[in-house]
C-alpha cells in the first residue's frame, strides 16, 4: 500500500483531539447531587478505572472515522502483484552511457566504458540491465536483458560521436526502456562527463517514482580546452579579381594558463594559412588569415587548431557556395531604361552574396525562354500581352518572383495590370500637399522588418504621385499611404510571389529612390520574391539540411562516405539529418563530378565547454510522478491506474457512514435515554 | 368526576398543597375513611369528659347511658389518653434534599409528620417538634396546643447542612424528660449498631421510638444510566463512576443496610418502617397507630 500524498498521513496526529475530548468530558461532567457516598465509598471503585475512558465504542467510532477521513486524503493506492513480488526480485539497471563529443577527451571514453563494465560485471546474473547510448539523441542498443555479454559486446564496439550533449532525450529513452518492466523498482544509471551545456529541456521532464536516477561522473584531471567556435568569411574585390578573407574565433576554456596555439587554413584541401595566437585562459580570440585568392565554384574550408586532450572540436568546417548571381529581367519600355529604372539599376547591382544580374528586355519579349534562367521579373510600368501574361504566370506559378511597378502607363484608363495583379482606379496627385508617406506598414513583413525598429526611414520618403489601387481578393497589402491607399501589395500565385507597387521607383514621382532605405528595402523586396536564400557557412550536429528544389534525384555523400537517397515532395524537397561532423555533398542522381551544393556541419560550441555540472544537480526541474510511466501509460494504462487509486472513494463512504452511526450513538445509541434528576428543588438532567 | 378520599394519600397530590394543616387533615380524613374498624385505642380508669363520636371511635367507648339520655353520640376520655407525648424529629440534613420522583424526601417526611401530628392531636396526645441537623435546632415542646405551631414549623423549614443523627439523637433523649413516643423521620446515613445504640438511650428513658426511613427509589437503585459524577449533598465529595458497573454491588450494599436497621432497631424494641417516597402515606399511619396500639394496649 502506497500513498500518493503521504503528507495528509500526519493528519493521524488528529485522532488525540477526540480521545482528548473523551478525557475532557469526563473530567467536566456537571456532578449530580446525591444524598451519600456511605455505600460508594466502600465498593471497590479503582481510581484508575475512574479516570478512563469510558464511552469506548463511541471513542473507537469517533477515531476510526477520522482515521478513514485522514487515510483518503492521502490517496492511497495499491501495488500490483508484481510490485509485491519486486522485493526478491532482480533489479533492474539501464545503462545511459554519454558518447556525445565531448565524451571523445582523452581521458573520457576509456573511464566511461570501464565504468560501464564495472556495473554490468557487478550486476547479479538474474538483474535486468538495457544500454542506451546517447549523444543529442538517444539509440537504445539492448532493452532489458539478463544476457551481460550482448552489452559487454555492444559497449567494445561504441565510440563517441560528434554531436552534443541532451540529457532529457537519454531519460526519455530510460523511461521508454523500463515500460518492458513496470512496477518495479529500477535504476538508471548515467555514465557521463556531466557537461552543463547537456541539461538544457530537463525541466519538465517526469519520470516516474520507481525509478531512481544516478549519475555515475566521469571525472577527468582538466576540463582545460581550445576550440574553433566560428568562421567568418568575406569576399574580397579588387582591382585583379576577388580573394576570400577568412577570420577564425578561437575559444579556450579553464585554461591553467595563458596558451599560445597555432591556427592553420586549409582551402579546399590546400594549405592557406597558418597564424599562432595567444589565447587567455578563458575567453576569445579572432584569428584573421591572409586573404587567399577565390576558387571557382563552391568552396570547402577547414580550420585547424593544434591537437589537445579534446581532439574533435580543434577542426573547424565550412562552406561557400561559389559566386552566385541572382539573375533578374527587367521588362520596361525603352523611354523607362536610364531615366526611370536609373535608381533601381543601380542599387541591384550593389549587392552581393547574391550578386543581383539585372538583363533588360523590352516588351513583348517576355517569353519562356526568357525567363528560363530568370528567378526574378521586374515588370517596369508596361502593360504585357497576352502571351507575356501568360509565360509570366507560368514562371511565378513556377516558383518565380515578379515585380509589377505601377506608374503613369499602368495607370492610364485601359491599361491591365499584368497577371490581374490590382485594378488601377486612377492616380492620386498628392503635389499640392507636399506628398504623401507611408502611412501604414506591416513591419513584420521580411520585405519591411529591417524597418521594425527605425520605421522613420519608411515614412521620411514623399509621393507626389501614385496610382489607385483596387486590391482584389486573395492579395494582402503590405503598406499604405497615408490617405489609407494601398501602397505595396503581395499575392501568392502557385509557388511563386508577386509584389505590386503603386508608385514609380524614380524621382519623378517621389523621392524614395533618394532615401537611406531604397537599398535594403529593394534589395529585400527582390530576395523575398525570388525566394533566394544564402546558403550558411556551416551547420550544427542535430539540424536538417534542405536540398535545392532544382535537385529531383538528390544524393547526398556523408563526410563518413555514407551515400544517402532522401526523398522529398514537390513543394518541401528533400532534407537530410546532419548527423555527423564535417563536409556533406549533394549530387543529382549520382555520386560524380562536381557537388550541386555543400554543406559544413560542425559541433555546437556549447559541447567544447567541458565545466560539469554538479551530479547532485542533474535531475533539478525533472518531476517525480507517481503516474507510471507517465503518458507513456496509455489509456489503458490510466484506467489501471486510476482502479488502484480509486481505494480514497471507498474510505470516505465509509467514514461517513461511520459519522452517521456516530451521529444515532452519541445521542441515543447504547447509553439509553437521560435520567431525571430532580436535586436540591431544581431539575437536572445526566446524560 | 368525585376523587376517593384515599387518593390524598398520594404523595405527588401532597406536593401541590402549601398548607399543611389542609394537608395533614386531608391525609388523615382520607386514611380515617378508609378504615372500618376504629383503631384508635386506648383507655383509662381516670374519666375525665366525654367528647362526640368520631368515625372510627371504639364503639365500646360510646356512652351508651348518654345516649339514651341525649340521643347523640358520646364517647368518654380517660386522662391517660390525652397525657402521651409524641415528639416528632425530622432529620433536616442536605441528604434528605433528594429525589427521582416528584417529592423530595425531606417534602415526604415533613406530609408523614404534619399527618401523624394532627392524627396524635384528634387522639388526644400532645405533640412536639424537633429539627435534627448538625444540631438539635426547632424544639417544640409536647403540648395539645402545639399542633399549629407545629404545622408552621414544619412548613418553612428547609434542608441543608450535615447531619449529626446520632448525636441529635442522643440530644433528644435529654431533652425529653418525660416518656412517650419519640417519632423519628430520618434517612439514616448511620452504621445501623451505631444507630441503634443511640434509640438504645431513648428506650432506656422510657420511650416508645418509630423510626420512619424514606427512601428515594434512585437512592435505594442507583438508577443513573450513563456515567456521571456524583456530590455527596452533605460533604460535597465528588465520584465519577459508571453506575451500570456498581450498581448491583451498591443495591446489595444498600439492602443490607436496611436489613441491619431492621435487626438492630428490632434488637433495641423500636419500630423501624422503611418508605419509599413514591408510595402512598397511609403504611405510614398504619404503621404508626400499630406501634401505638402495641405500646399502649387498651387505650
Amino acid at each position: 500500500m502506497n500513498f500518493l500524498v503521504p503528507a495528509f498521513l500526519a493528519g493521524l496526529f488528529a485522532l488525540a483531539i477526540p480521545i482528548a475530548m473523551h478525557l475532557r468530558h469526563r473530567e467536566k461532567g456537571t456532578p449530580v447531587r446525591f444524598p451519600s457516598l456511605m455505600f460508594l465509598e466502600k465498593l471497590s471503585i479503582r481510581t484508575s478505572k475512574r479516570q478512563r475512558i469510558t464511552d469506548w465504542p463511541l471513542l473507537l467510532l469517533r477515531a476510526l472515522a477520522l482515521a478513514l477521513l485522514v487515510l483518503a486524503f492521502a490517496r492511497p493506492f495499491a501495488g500490483n502483484s508484481d510490485a509485491a513480488a519486486a522485493e526478491d526480485a532482480p533489479s533492474t539497471k539501464v545503462l545511459l552511457l554519454d558518447r556525445s563529443m565531448s565524451m571523445g577527451h582523452s581521458e573520457s571514453w576509456a573511464a566511461a566504458i570501464d565504468s560501464a563494465r564495472r556495473i554490468v560485471r557487478e550486476s547479479g546474473p538474474q538483474d535486468r540491465l538495457g544500454l542506451v547510448f546517447f549523444d543529442d539523441e538517444a539509440e537504445v542498443a539492448q532493452p532489458l536483458t539478463t544476457d551481460h555479454s550482448a552489452i559487454d559486446a555492444l559497449l567494445q564496439t561504441a565510440t563517441p560521436s560528434t554531436r552534443s550533449t541532451r540529457y532529457v532525450s537519454a531519460l526519455r529513452a530510460a523511461r521508454s526502456v523500463l515500460l518492458d518492466a513496470p512496477n518495479v523498482p529500477a535504476e538508471v544509471l548515467v555514465i557521463t562527463d556531466l557537461q552543463r551545456g547537456g541539461v538544457a529541456g530537463l525541466a519538465g521532464l517526469e519520470l516516474p517514482e520507481r525509478i531512481t536516477v544516478r549519475a555515475v561522473p566521469v571525472v577527468r584531471s582538466s576540463e582545460a580546452n581550445v576550440s574553433v567556435s566560428g568562421v567568418d568569411v568575406r569576399r574580397v574585390a579588387d582591382a585583379e579579381r576577388t580573394r576570400l578573407a577568412v577570420q577564425a574565433r578561437v575559444a579556450s576554456r579553464r585554461l591553467s594558463d595563458v596558451r599560445t596555439v597555432t591556427a592553420r587554413l586549409q582551402i579546399d584541401g590546400r594549405a592557406s594559412g597558418e597564424q599562432s595566437i595567444t589565447l587567455p585562459t578563458d575567453g576569445e580570440r579572432v584569428v584573421s588569415f591572409d586573404a587567399v585568392p577565390l576558387p571557382s565554384g563552391r568552396v570547402r574550408g577547414l580550420i585547424t587548431l593544434d591537437t589537445d586532450a579534446l581532439a574533435a572540436d580543434d577542426t573547424f568546417h565550412f562552406a561557400l557556395e561559389g559566386e552566385d548571381g541572382l539573375p533578374v529581367v527587367l521588362l520596361a519600355p525603352d523611354d523607362a531604361f536610364g531615366v526611370e529604372t536609373l535608381f533601381a539599376e543601380r542599387a541591384l547591382a550593389i549587392g552581393r552574396a547574391p550578386t543581383v544580374a539585372v538583363e533588360r528586355r523590352r516588351p513583348g519579349s517576355l517569353n519562356e525562354a526568357a525567363l528560363q534562367d530568370a528567378e526574378m521579373v521586374f515588370v517596369w510600368d508596361t502593360p504585357l500581352t497576352q502571351s507575356e501574361n501568360a509565360a509570366l504566370e507560368t514562371f511565378v506559378r513556377g516558383g518565380g518572383g515578379a515585380i509589377v511597378i505601377i506608374g503613369r502607363r499602368l495607370s492610364s484608363r485601359d491599361a491591365v495590370v499584368p497577371l490581374n495583379a490590382a485594378t488601377v482606379n486612377g492616380s492620386a496627385d498628392r503635389f499640392a500637399d507636399r506628398g504623401g508617406t507611408f502611412g501604414d506598414v506591416q513591419t513584420e513583413h521580411p520585405v519591411f522588418s529591417a524597418f521594425r525598429d527605425t520605421p522613420g526611414a519608411l515614412t521620411s520618403a514623399r509621393f507626389i504621385r501614385y496610382a489607385r489601387l483596387e486590391v482584389p481578393a486573395g492579395t494582402e497589402v503590405l503598406a499604405r499611404f497615408d490617405d489609407g491607399s494601398p501602397a505595396v501589395l503581395e499575392r501568392r500565385e502557385g509557388a511563386g510571389r508577386l509584389l505590386v507597387l503603386a508608385t514609380s521607383l524614380d524621382t519623378r514621382t517621389g523621392d524614395l529612390p533618394l532615401q537611406p532605405a531604397f537599398f535594403p528595402l529593394l534589395r529585400r523586396m527582390v530576395l523575398h520574391t525570388s525566394g533566394h536564400t544564402a546558403a550558411p557557412l556551416w551547420q550544427l550536429t542535430g539540424e536538417a539540411w534542405a536540398l535545392p528544389k532544382s535537385l529531383p534525384e538528390p544524393v547526398v555523400s556523408t563526410p563518413s562516405g555514407e551515400i544517402l537517397r532522401p526523398a522529398g515532395n514537390d513543394s518541401t524537397g528533400a532534407a537530410v539529418a546532419l548527423a555527423e561532423r564535417g563536409v556533406y555533398s549533394a549530387y543529382s542522381s549520382v555520386v560524380s563530378g562536381d557537388p550541386v551544393s555543400t554543406a559544413a556541419v560542425n559541433v555546437s560550441a556549447v559541447e567544447s565547454d567541458l565545466t560539469p555540472v554538479d551530479a547532485r544537480e542533474l535531475l533539478v526541474g525533472v518531476a517525480v510522478s507517481n503516474d507510471e510511466a507517465g503518458a507513456d501509460a496509455g489509456p489503458a494504462g490510466s484506467i489501471e491506474l486510476e482502479k488502484r487509486q480509486g481505494i480514497w472513494r471507498w474510505l470516505l463512504m465509509v467514514a461517513a457512514l461511520l459519522l452517521v452511526a456516530e451521529t444515532l450513538l452519541a445521542n441515543r445509541g447504547w447509553r439509553g435515554k437521560a435520567a431525571r434528576l430532580t436535586v436540591a428543588g431544581s431539575e437536572r438532567s445526566a446524560s | 368526576m368525585a376523587i376517593a378520599p384515599t387518593a390524598f394519600l398520594d404523595p405527588a397530590l401532597l406536593a401541590r398543597i402549601s398548607d399543611f394543616e389542609l394537608l395533614a387533615r386531608t391525609v388523615v380524613d382520607g386514611f380515617m375513611h378508609g378504615v372500618h374498624r376504629s383503631v384508635r385505642k386506648g383507655s383509662s380508669l381516670d374519666f375525665a369528659e366525654h367528647r362526640a363520636y368520631q368515625p372510627g371511635d371504639d364503639l365500646r367507648r360510646v356512652d351508651w347511658r348518654l345516649y339514651a339520655r341525649t340521643d347523640r353520640y358520646y364517647v368518654k376520655q380517660y386522662e391517660a389518653d390525652t397525657n402521651v407525648s409524641v415528639w416528632f424529629a425530622l432529620d433536616t440534613s442536605a441528604s434528605m434534599d433528594f429525589t427521582t420522583t416528584t417529592v423530595t424526601k425531606f417534602d415526604y417526611a415533613r406530609f408523614l409528620i404534619a399527618s401523624l401530628a394532627w392524627l396524635s392531636k384528634q387522639q388526644g396526645d400532645k405533640v412536639g417538634f424537633v429539627t435534627m441537623g448538625a444540631d438539635i435546632g426547632e424544639v417544640i415542646p409536647p403540648s395539645a396546643r402545639h399542633l399549629q405551631r407545629i404545622l408552621h414549623t414544619i412548613s418553612r423549614t428547609a434542608p441543608s447542612g450535615k447531619g449529626e443523627l446520632l448525636a441529635t439523637i442522643d440530644r433528644l433523649a435529654h431533652v425529653t424528660t418525660r416518656a412517650g413516643v419519640v417519632v423519628v423521620v430520618s434517612d439514616c446515613y448511620e452504621p445501623a449498631d451505631k444507630l441503634g445504640r443511640a434509640l438504645d438511650t431513648m428506650r432506656a428513658r422510657g420511650h416508645d421510638v418509630i423510626l420512619f426511613h424514606p427512601i428515594d427509589p434512585g437512592e435505594r437503585e442507583l438508577s443513573f444510566a450513563a456515567p456521571l459524577t456524583i456530590e455527596d449533598a452533605e460533604s460535597g465529595v465528588r465520584l465519577p463512576l459508571r453506575p451500570d458497573d456498581l450498581r448491583k454491588q451498591y443495591r446489595d450494599a444498600f439492602a443490607a443496610h436496611r436489613e441491619a436497621l431492621t435487626k438492630r432497631l428490632a434488637a433495641a424494641r423500636a419500630d423501624y418502617v422503611p418508605l419509599d417516597t413514591d408510595q402512598p402515606l397511609d403504611r405510614a399511619l398504619h404503621a404508626y397507630l400499630d406501634m401505638r396500639a402495641r405500646r399502649h394496649p387498651g387505650r
